[in-house]
């Protein structure tokens, strides 16, 4: 047990310092430098571009600015962003908690509407209601998240106004209400938001529970409930549930990287300023400094994630647990 | 020391008795009660703006919401008056200054403060922090965008606290515009402790101490600008409480906060927006006046080696003959629909010295390629036409941000493909597309400038000495006529004698095609009805937003709000 | 078991196949899709990128004329979607057969080679993999601010082929130890002959479900930069697109998203079908096994 925890720990750490790795050399290929893409104006001097250079460090080799770039990130200081003129620590501190409220409801609410479409289906196999199911799932699985996004924007917010277009609060009046209506306010714009994604991201998760059941339930352990007189719906809400759930968990951890991306457009479509709008943002306006942190921090929770859903298994799975 | 205690007592009953008046006069108005306030005080204005604000510094900005917060919040000596006279200082109306003195051989005008002006955490506004301003709009590490257009303000020296005297290198129609018009007078004991080059990204940057009618109630960065009435100001209180900034990723998010209700102004609506607001019970369109003009510009240097003329736009006849592919009225139809306003030349049809009877250069497809036959440029195999092994293809260059040249830009590429052009679109985030712009590293660009009231802003932009890093000549323009021109046109004291040297230098410009006139951008905001408004300014419809009311039987519960601060 | 299914896999599985409903509605949709992209020039009414006539004919709805309206240049949506078809289909191919036969690759090396050669090159597969696909390309992309659509082709070609090299590898290293691979190898057997003859036969059923689930996956993506207006460049029309050019007018001009949305949510769709299917036919309980992470990779 000890050793798959380390050897998994040292894995996510790895992973984190390529992508870190990656990043800077991303960057560092790309075409211009971040003091010309920030310095847009054309007034400004050639000394004054020197003078920005020299204050972030850019006019030195680029080993050195390697090595101080990976240095800094544990520090916690990720530079200056140059389309906010703050911190990009300030900048990433704000988008990053938005990000997790949208994706974490996401994921649980996908989780649970997954799990039981998955365990309906299993429980009605071959019928046509799994067979219908099936279909909307796969359409579900087969639509453009920003095209889904459009389109109930369109429905909801402009055909049919009944929820707000899109930001996280009442620009103006958010802060001026009781803290009731506070929450309604803070709750109607999350609607359109986590429901798309979550309509996104349950597919996803409802597929492989039906098929994580498949996998246990004619298994020679199942063999032996059902001869004992258990019925096909008991057998699979009382034993096959559990022991898909595993995998199940695993899944979850492995379509991270999916729902990160997905909430990309999600946030764009309905300008929910959280990490992939800031990271499109920043890629429009080349804010180098910007970009680079957030695909690391975007990465780190991913690596995170995925390492949380393995040491689930690990613990819950006696034979993860031996190894 | 002495002398500026005494220059200080010698004002005192006067400030006092115009407090007391002020004081009395806003009493009346309820300015100072936390609430909403009765008659035409108290009221809440929601503006959806595209993108972010960026600086809250005067000198930096770099966008058109940077600069309408910036305006808000902070005033200048005095304001150019709706007439937007650019020559001598009628029409002015006094700001900071409550009156100005010139010296009888106008080499320096005398500025006396207004001594009730207070900055928005109390300090008093001083002749030091216009010596301040000046000095930091010229400093080169600072980088203003001002700086070429105040060549002539040589520098601001301080007689007293309130008296600040203002120094010109040689007497100009516009020297008084020059200064009081470019120059916003900024705080020097907040901005004047940070190295001028660190300005841009400091805090101070972003705390927006002004002396305007408005001041800054919070920031949040990427989401909205909060700016509330200054009720103790010099000029009177603003009469809404507060004015929010709205901000939303892109051109459509903000349409639709607007659309919504979220927010009660969109500033730049499109024709089937329009057309959506007729029988909107709810809505207004209003339509303001604007300095922008926009056009094809052909880079007359070779962008690799800029001193070198461009090997396809160095020709004269080819750049007629291009222009003359374009139905420009066509275009300009497909883009605004009934909205849109053509130009005659590289000026909008608001400045003083426009024209738009000038002779243009037709809309003729046969004439063009005749034109283009005879300058040796001949049609290969597949329809683009080749002149000594060089094909008739260039990159067209835009902002990706800017939904209205994408547009042309789509639409010149197949009206110029139609003479055997080919056209590449090189659409780039803005940034980029202003890095290539400034150093003539483009093929053809569609160009957005907003000119100033004065012709000398044309002179940056058409005269050959524009075409240096400061300059806007951006297409590397060059003509010795227009050069002197233009010249005299700013030089002059009279106004139609500088309109008529503008115009015969615009004439030249237009037969010299470096570019295809191309449109106005029509500027027509969507208001909640309740909004209303005053005169609405070319230079900026904000320009008197501190006036704009709300009457108080119309109000909703966004207006109820008052002065307090957000929880 | 895995052998078993390798030697008899073709002919049970086609005609498994063929009685699937899934799979042939599915085949259906595919080949009108492929053939509407073969034969563009001659189902296309229009030049795609004609502006036919920019002040009457801009921003039309549906009509006899133009059965799916034009778009704010007046040019015809339907000629447009048609040639956008080829676009986006012939990116997906191209990069879907790339990103297959780089993953083989890299997959069989890293199996074949084991050791240190094996451990960096699966630590740099399980960063890849971390990074979302998207997030990669969306900055590639924008920070050298436009690409042909050779080179987008690339692009997504060189972000898609993590999950099959793991698959290969896991194939590789199973078979390196069989005995008659260990017999070959000791009677002098090139590496290049064990892989063709012994692995790439074992990788290719699920190799196949992968690349069916991986065209539906790079048409997703190209839709998506094409929408953040990254991607295909005008004049030229792929369906992202269309959305994209109509995106701005989204709420009047409802065709422009809806028609190519639809177009890239069938055939995705179709894709997908086909590809569940396949792998039933396969037997899935192998290929659940083997296909692991890739199927779980939800297609965004």
């Amino acid at each position: 047990m000890r050793r798959y925890l380390t050897g998994r720990l040292l894995q996510a750490v790895s992973v984190v310092f390529l992508v870190t790795t990656l990043t800077f050399l991303l960057v560092q290929l790309a075409p211009g430098d971040p003091v010309s893409a920030a310095l847009e104006r054309p007034g400004v001097s050639e000394q004054v571009r020197a003078q920005w250079r020299a204050q972030f460090g850019l006019d030195r080799p680029i080993g050195e600015q390697y090595v101080r770039w990976l240095a800094s990130i544990p520090r916690g200081e990720l530079g200056y962003s140059f389309s906010h003129r703050r911190p990009v620590r300030d900048v990433l501190a704000e988008a990053l908690p938005r990000t997790l409220l949208l994706v974490g409801l996401a994921l649980s609410l996908s989780f649970a509407l997954g799990i039981a479409i998955g365990v309906l289906q299993a429980e009605r196999l071959g019928t046509a209601l799994d067979k219908w199911l099936g279909r909307v799932l796969l359409v579900l699985y087969s639509v453009p998240d920003f095209w889904l996004a459009l389109v109930a924007l369109l429905l909801f917010a402009y055909k049919l106004p009944i929820l707000p277009p899109g930001g996280i609060v009442d620009p103006v009046m958010h802060d001026y209400l009781p803290l009731g209506e506070r929450v309604l306010d803070r709750l109607a714009h999350l609607v359109l938001p986590v429901l798309t994604l979550t309509l996104l991201s349950s597919a996803v998760i409802a597929r492989h529970q039906r098929s994580a059941l498949l996998d246990v339930l004619p298994s020679d352990w199942m063999r032996t409930a059902l001869a004992k007189g258990l019925s096909w719906r008991h057998a699979v809400r009382r034993h096959a549930l559990r022991n898909s759930l595993l995998s199940t968990i695993t899944i979850a951890g492995l379509s991270l990287p999916a729902l990160a991306a997905g909430a990309i457009f999600i946030e764009r479509v309905y300008s929910w300023p959280g990490m992939g709008l800031v990271t499109v943002n920043a890629i429009g306006a080349r804010d180098y400094p910007l970009i680079t942190a957030s695909v690391l921090v975007i990465s780190i929770v991913v690596v995170l994630g995925a390492l949380a859903a393995d040491l689930a298994v690990a613990v819950a799975d006696p034979r993860v647990r031996m190894r | 020391m002495t002398r500026l205690s005494l220059a200080l007592l010698r004002r005192i009953p006067r400030s006092a008795l115009l407090a007391l008046f002020a004081a009395a006069v806003m009493s009346c108005k309820g300015a100072d009660a936390p609430s909403s306030g009765t008659g035409d005080v108290g009221g809440t204005l929601v503006i959806a703006i595209p993108g972010d604000v960026g600086t809250l510094v005067p000198g930096l900005v770099a966008s058109q919401a940077d600069r309408q917060v910036t305006d808000m919040l902070y005033d200048r000596l005095a304001d150019i008056g709706d007439e937007m006279v650019t020559i001598g200082d009628k029409g002015f109306k006094p700001q900071l200054a409550e009156r100005w003195q010139w010296a009888p051989d106008s080499l320096s005008i005398a500025f006396m403060l207004n001594p009730r002006a207070r900055w928005h955490d109390g300090r008093p506004v001083r002749a030091s922090d216009v010596r301040f301003s000046l000095a930091l709009s010229k400093d080169p590490a600072f980088g203003s965008p001002v700086a070429p257009l105040i060549g002539n303000v040589d520098s601001v020296s301080v007689k007293d606290s309130l008296t600040a005297i203002a120094w010109f290198k040689k007497r100009a129609p516009e020297q008084f515009y020059d200064l009081v018009y470019q120059i916003v007078i900024v705080p020097e004991h907040i901005l004047g402790n940070t190295p001028v080059a660190q300005l841009k990204t400091a805090d101070v940057a972003r705390r927006g101490i002004g002396s305007g009618r408005f001041r800054l109630a919070s920031w949040q960065p990427g989401q909205r600008i909060e700016l509330i009435s200054d009720t103790a100001n010099y000029r009177g209180r603003a009469k809404l409480d507060r004015v929010v900034f709205a901000s939303s990723p892109d051109f459509n998010s903000a349409a639709a906060r607007f659309f919504s209700g979220e927010a009660d102004m969109f500033e730049m609506l499109r024709p089937e927006q329009i057309a959506k607001l007729q029988g909107d019970t709810l809505h207004k369109v209003v339509r303001y006046p604007s300095f922008q003009y926009a056009y094809l510009a052909f880079n007359l240097v070779d962008p690799k080696q800029t001193s070198r003329p461009h090997p396809i736009f160095g020709d004269r006849a080819v750049r007629r003959a291009l222009t003359m592919a374009v139905d420009r009225r066509a275009m300009l139809r497909n883009v605004f629909d009934t909205l849109g306003t053509l130009i005659y030349g590289p000026f909008p049809g608001t400045v003083a010295v426009a024209d738009t009877g000038l002779p243009q250069i037709p809309f003729d497809t046969v004439k063009s390629r005749a034109l283009l036959d005879s300058a040796g440029w001949v049609p290969g195999a597949d329809g683009i036409r080749v002149k000594s092994g060089r094909r008739l293809e260039f990159g067209l260059s835009t902002p990706s941000s800017s939904a209205q040249r994408h547009a042309y830009a789509v639409l010149l590429q197949a009206a110029l493909r139609r003479v055997g052009a080919a056209v590449t679109l090189d659409e780039t985030d803005f940034a980029t597309f202003a890095a290539k712009q400034a150093t003539h590293g483009f093929d053809a660009e569609l160009a957005v400038y907003v000119t100033d009231p004065s012709p000398s802003g044309f002179k940056q932009s058409w005269t050959t000495a524009g075409i240096a890093r400061d300059g806007s000549n951006f297409p590397s323009y060059s003509n010795p006529i227009v050069d002197a021109l233009l010249d005299s046109a700013s030089s002059a004291f009279d106004a139609s004698r500088t309109k008529s040297y503008a115009r015969r230098a615009f004439e030249t410009i237009i037969e010299d095609a470096p570019g295809i006139w191309l449109y106005q951008p029509p500027t027509i905001a969507g208001l909640h009805k309740r909004i209303r408004t005053t005169t609405l300014r070319p230079d900026g419809y904000w320009s008197h937003l501190a006036d704009w009311w709300i009457p108080a039987g119309e109000r909703t519960s966004r207006d109820q709000i008052g002065l307090r601060a957000a929880q | 078991m895995r052998d078993a299914l390798q030697t008899t896999a073709t002919r049970p599985v086609l005609s498994r196949l063929s009685r699937d409903g899934r799979a042939r509605a599915a085949a259906v949709v595919l080949l009108v899709v492929i053939g509407a992209a073969l034969l563009a020039p001659v189902l296309a009414p229009y030049d795609p990128a004609a502006q036919l006539d920019i002040v009457r004919l801009n921003g039309q709805s549906p009509s006899w004329a133009h059965p799916l309206g034009t778009d704010p240049f007046s040019r015809d949506v339907l000629s447009r979607l048609i040639w956008g078809t080829r676009i986006s289909l012939a990116i997906a191919f191209v990069a879907v057969t790339l990103s297959m036969t780089l993953g083989i690759f890299v997959g069989a090396i890293a199996g074949y080679a084991g050791g240190m050669t094996d451990a960096v090159l699966m630590r740099l597969v399980d960063t890849a993999m971390s990074i979302p696909r998207l997030l990669l390309l969306i900055a590639v992309v924008a920070l050298w601010h436009s690409v042909s659509i050779p080179a987008l082709t690339l692009l997504l070609a060189g972000t898609g082929w993590f999950a099959v090299s793991r698959l290969t590898r896991a194939e590789t290293l199973v078979v390196r130890e069989r005995d008659f691979v260990v017999a070959a190898r000791m009677l002098g057997a090139s590496p290049w002959r064990i892989l063709s003859r012994h692995v790439l036969p074992n990788v290719m059923a699920p190799g196949l479900v992968a690349a069916t689930l991986g065209i539906a996956n790079v048409i997703l993506l190209e839709a998506g930069l094409s929408y953040l207006g990254i991607g295909v460049r005008a004049p030229s029309a792929s369906w992202g697109g269309i959305i994209q050019d109509g995106a701005e007018r989204v709420g009047d001009l409802w065709w422009l998203t809806l028609f190519p949305g639809l177009s890239i949510l069938i055939t995705v769709f179709a894709c997908n079908a086909l590809g569940d299917a396949l792998r039933d036919a396969l037997d899935p309980r192998q290929l659940a096994v083997s296909l692991g992470d890739d199927t779980s990779h939800h297609p965004r």
